[in-house]
């Protein structure tokens, strides 16, 4: 008896052993139990381990496509926890295929998240010593914010502006990484804002993800009112480990880590 | 009548330009404002002339615009329904902008170039459609076509942005509803340099679209070059709708709104509506702007969505006036 992100009660007969896995973080956690021979499908998106791309994609996560899952035939389906996932949740258990419904938004949903896919396919053990580790490393690599912590503005598109706030693993990544999120006060995930906000609240550094050495928006005269963004101190992050928890996130942090002190004074 | 309704207009226009400069995501103080307007080294400077002033003329030249394209529409099909919007226009141009997108066309000509071939191709198709459908530019049918064309237009846009790689993309929807957020002096120097001249067009047509408001028929017969002023005022409006898309995305109403109002203020004469439809279109935008800009902030609406909200309200009252 397994309890989801959901509230729902999900029986499974054995541990599974052929996994739907429709979330790219719980791809790779399957991958760092040991069960990612289990794995027979995949998102498009889930691109870690590189062994992961041998497993045949059954397209998006969010609205997923049913009958390529039931299709692939697997005794569990992991589905992201979002009411656009409930039709399609309802309609593989009516088929008799067990889904479990998760939140993989934050830090906060690690150690549940790594209990629960242990207990699903069997790999308790495996699963106790990972979340120990990962809560060692975490600890490990996280600073406390300091007063005087560099604020630093997320723009996650440039035009419209758009940040990441509060709600955001980004968000979590920098603040444990040593870094204040200039829009922290937005409790959403996401926000359009206006440049002038961000002029007023004048940011130390602006974070941009992407493999561009210079952002093209950089270039553009509405951001060169930013000073952050005129006088180019930009810290840059690049790959997935910073857009989803995971088994990677204390790395991410840590290269952040890294590249806020390479900025500090 | 008219000098009220010209005041009118006068007040609308300072109201927007003054809460267009005063109001923004920060509270600056009035005075401050005033200083950075006249002081470029003034701290409150950067925002103020490098956002705030920009901003507004941009809004104000597209709105205007918008506006101008509107009430020339609405003489062309003598229909007040019709709008760069509800024609398809709009929709083209931004399919051309998310093609040029998606190709990443180089050059900071390629999304204005795109969006005009974009609104061209589809007045063009509605213009077809209307013809093979029976009667030359009979309003219902010409706004059904537009409106099938611009379903169409989405639906092609919605295609490109799903299967695009670049997640990048995908926030082209955002951009789509339209705001001013890429406001700058460079912008401000591209939308002039293709606005300038199809605006120009418009106003010279001014007699000649009064005359057309009568019928095709009639203004041929007191020697108005018919074929010759609908290739002008489609062309010159998919110029203006496209500058407008290439600058700020999609931006509805303005053009449907506008020139309605204007008629119960100044009369149906264009000589008039065209220049009012300017100054009047362009003030509604900058208002509109500056409501995105402060009702949440420091959150921005987009600033299509508020042209809707506000509007579609007003339309129907109108609507509801004018059958009276």
């Amino acid at each position: 008896m397994l309890q989801d992100d959901a509230g729902r009660t999900v029986r499974l007969e054995a541990p599974a052993r052929r996994v739907a896995s429709l979330i790219p973080a719980t791809t790779e956690w399957l991958f760092a139990l040991g069960g990612g021979d289990w794995v027979v499908g995949r998102t498009a998106w889930c691109d870690y381990p590189a062994a992961a791309s041998a497993i045949p994609s059954l397209g998006d996560g969010i609205l997923p496509n049913v009958e390529a899952i039931v299709a692939a035939a697997p005794d569990l389906t992991l589905l992201y926890d979002s009411p656009a996932n409930l039709n399609a949740a309802a309609r593989l258990t009516a088929l008799g295929i067990p889904v479990l419904l998760l939140r993989t938004d934050g830090l906060a949903d690690l150690d549940r998240q790594l209990a629960l896919l242990g207990r699903a396919i069997g790999r308790e053990h495996a699963a106790d010593s990972l979340r120990a580790a990962i809560r060692d490393r975490l600890e490990a690599v996280s600073v406390p914010l300091r007063e005087g912590a560099p604020s630093v503005l997320i723009v996650a598109w440039d035009q419209p502006p758009i940040t990441l706030g509060q709600g955001s693993f980004l968000s979590e990544v920098l603040e444990r990484a040593g870094g204040r999120n200039l829009f922290a006060d937005l409790s959403a995930a996401s926000a359009s804002i206006s440049i002038e906000a961000v002029v007023a609240r004048d940011p130390d550094l602006v974070l941009v993800t992407g493999a561009d050495s210079l952002p093209a928006f950089a270039r553009r005269p509405e951001w060169a009112v930013v000073p952050a963004v005129r006088d180019r101190r930009f810290l840059r992050v690049q790959g997935s480990e910073f857009n989803r928890p995971g088994p990677r996130t204390p790395a991410a942090i840590l290269e952040l880590r890294r590249a806020l002190e390479r900025r500090a004074p | 009548m008219r000098i009220a309704g010209w005041g009118v207009v006068t007040g609308f226009v300072l109201v927007a330009l003054a809460a267009g400069l005063f109001l923004g995501a920060t509270g600056i103080p009035a005075g401050d404002v005033l200083r950075a307007l006249l002081d470029p080294s003034a701290t409150e400077a950067p925002i103020v002339r490098g956002l705030r002033v920009p901003r507004v003329l941009l809004a104000f030249m597209v709105g205007g615009a918008l506006g101008v394209s509107g009430a020339a529409l609405q003489a062309l099909i003598r229909n007040p329904l019709a709008d760069p919007y509800l024609l398809g226009l709009s929709g083209g141009a931004g399919l051309g902008a998310v093609a040029a997108m998606a190709l990443q066309v180089p050059g900071a000509w390629a999304v204005p170039l795109f969006a005009f071939m974009g609104a061209l191709g589809a007045v063009a198709l509605v213009y077809r459609l209307s013809v093979v459908a029976g009667r030359r530019l009979d309003p219902r049918v010409l706004l059904l076509a537009g409106v099938i064309v611009g379903a169409f237009s989405a639906a092609i846009m919605t295609t490109i942005i799903t299967l695009s790689q670049a997640d990048q993309l995908r926030n082209a929807f955002l951009w789509l509803l339209g705001g001013f957020s890429a406001a700058s002096w460079d912008a401000v120097r591209l939308f002039l340099l293709y606005a300038i001249l199809p605006l120009a067009f418009l106003m010279v047509q001014a007699r000649a679209l009064d005359l057309l408001t009568l019928g095709e028929e009639p203004a041929q017969t007191l020697g108005t070059d018919v074929e010759r002023l609908k290739r002008i005022v489609l062309v010159s409006t998919s110029l203006l709708t496209a500058a407008g898309v290439a600058v700020c995305g999609v931006i509805g109403f303005v053009g449907l709104v506008v020139p309605h109002a204007l008629r119960g203020l100044l009369g149906p004469l264009h000589g008039r509506l065209l220049p009012a439809a300017f100054l009047a279109g362009g003030a509604f935008l900058v208002l509109a702007d500056a409501a995105a800009r402060t009702v949440v902030r420091p959150i921005e609406l987009p600033v299509g969505v508020v042209t809707a909200l506000v509007g579609v309200p007003l339309f129907a009252v109108l609507l509801r006036r004018s059958v009276r």
